[in-house]
């Protein structure tokens, strides 16, 4: 009888003996457990990223003669217009550097940039978080900034041997300084739970009393090199309302980001060439 | 004693089982129609094997799944093994020759699962109403999905087992 009862019990004891143990576990013998995980399901999500784009040439194989004519022309059209535009950026740059020299004014952070392909989506009410296909490989760190051609994505969250997590600016936990287009004063952008329906949406924080964005009349939230992290001027969302803060004395309002965040194929990470000098010399 | 070979099956169903229903969730991102579809992953190895090859499994499976979901690791390793252990001191109450049983305990610890995430995740948002519509929306699309998933998995492991020629009837049931 006592026997049958100890042994009912045996499985309680062990769960009881696992969750001590769990308790006990250093936290970085938990991570590097987590690590190690990761790193062998990784390839998992390469296979499956590359299959999508042997996916791709399939499917674009299947156009006209026609088609890829149209679309060689349109290409054209667009190459010949952002060569215009890339000289009139190199004049520019070319001044705003000598204009800096005469006035002595400290070295902006250069950004080497890295386009990665999406691997993995996960968003949810919970978290906001793109996995991509470049890490370490490409000597991507943590918590550079992350950006598509509507303005921020995200900052890198972690880092591993061939993939990155980026958490989302719409996640609660993702935090930057930003500036409202055409206005000097900083503001804090931060990210919000999602209700699921309509636009991916955020917060800003401490705007100025005097900025009276409406509907007719949004104004565009844009990043700041304040933080060192982002350029400055990315479109991060538009702000169509602000309405007192807690305190009174600054406003706080929602933002609206680009609908396309969450249906990314392909980011840039902006690498900081401080960081890239540091893996060189490292290496 | 070694760890029975049936562990192994269960472990490798339910890692595609996960990668299956997070293909699902990385392309309906945009909709955001989120899935979570693990009450299914530890029914049979809690029900099927004896105590040391179920937590082998329902462990390793819970670091899997803490691995590839962003939630607080360790979440679905300790409530993996914890409710496992639950359904193993109350296997003898099941029938595992049909289907009905074993969907009705998958959605029952699909639910716990995802009420466990909620409460881990968002204790300081858990007054915000946007966590509550969505919590409820995954809840309802989770049980909607598993009705059909269940079966179609729990079947795909019968059928693993049988296809490696091992016994599918339960070990060291209790006598009752």
């Amino acid at each position: 009888m006592a026997n049958i009862r100890l042994d009912k019990l045996k499985p309680l004891v062990a769960l009881a003996v696992f969750l001590f143990l769990w308790w006990v576990i250093p936290t970085a013998v938990k991570s590097s457990l987590r690590l190690s995980f990761a790193e062998f399901n990784a390839p998992a999500w390469v296979l499956n990223s590359k299959f999508d784009q042997l996916a791709d040439f399939w499917k674009h194989r299947n156009h006209s003669k026609i088609e890829l004519i149209e679309a060689g022309q349109n290409l054209a059209r667009s190459n010949a217009r952002y060569q215009i535009i890339a000289q009139r950026y190199e004049t520019l740059e070319n001044e705003i550097e000598r204009l800096e020299s005469i006035l002595g004014l400290p070295e902006r952070p250069g950004f080497r940039h890295e386009v990665a392909r999406v691997l993995k989506r996960d968003l949810s009410v919970w978290w906001q978080e793109i996995t991509i296909r470049k890490g370490k490989d490409f000597d991507i760190p943590v918590g550079a900034a992350v950006i598509f051609a509507g303005g921020v994505v995200g900052r890198i969250k972690e880092v591993y041997a061939f993939t990155s997590t980026v958490e989302l600016i719409s996640s609660p936990n993702f935090r930057m300084a930003a500036l409202f287009s055409g206005d000097s004063r900083p503001v804090v952008y931060q990210g919000s739970n999602q209700s699921g329906f309509g636009f991916p949406f955020g917060e800003v924080r401490d705007a100025p009393q005097d900025l009276l964005p409406t509907s007719q009349n949004p104004h565009t939230l844009v990043s700041t090199r304040l933080g060192g992290t982002f350029p400055p001027g990315l479109t991060i969302g538009s702000v169509h309302w602000l309405e007192p803060g807690s305190t009174g004395i600054f406003q706080t309002g929602e933002v609206r980001l680009d609908p396309r965040l969450h249906d990314l194929k392909e980011v840039t990470v902006l690498i900081p060439s401080e960081a890239k000098e540091a893996v060189s010399n490292a290496n | 004693m070694p760890i029975d070979p049936r562990a192994f099956i269960f472990l490798g169903s339910n890692v595609l089982l996960l990668y299956l229903f997070q293909l699902v969730n990385s392309v309906l991102a945009s909709s955001f129609i989120y899935l979570i579809l693990l009450g299914p992953m530890l029914v049979f190895p809690a029900l099927f094997m004896r105590h040391r090859s179920a937590s082998f499994c329902l462990i390793i499976t819970g670091i899997w799944i803490d691995t590839n979901i962003p939630a607080t690791f360790g979440i679905f390793t300790i409530s993996f093994y914890g409710l496992g252990t639950f359904l193993f001191l109350l296997r003898h109450r099941f029938r595992l020759e049909h289907n009905f049983h074993p969907h009705i305990i998958g959605q029952v610890i699909n639910l716990l699962l995802i009420l466990s995430l909620s409460f881990s995740n968002g204790w300081a948002h858990l007054l915000n109403k946007e966590i509550w519509i969505q919590t409820t929306s995954i809840i309802l699309c989770s049980a909607l999905c598993l009705f059909v998933i269940s079966s179609w998995f729990f079947n795909f492991q019968r059928m693993l087992i049988e296809l490696f020629h091992l016994n599918l009837e339960p070990e060291d049931l209790p006598i009752s």
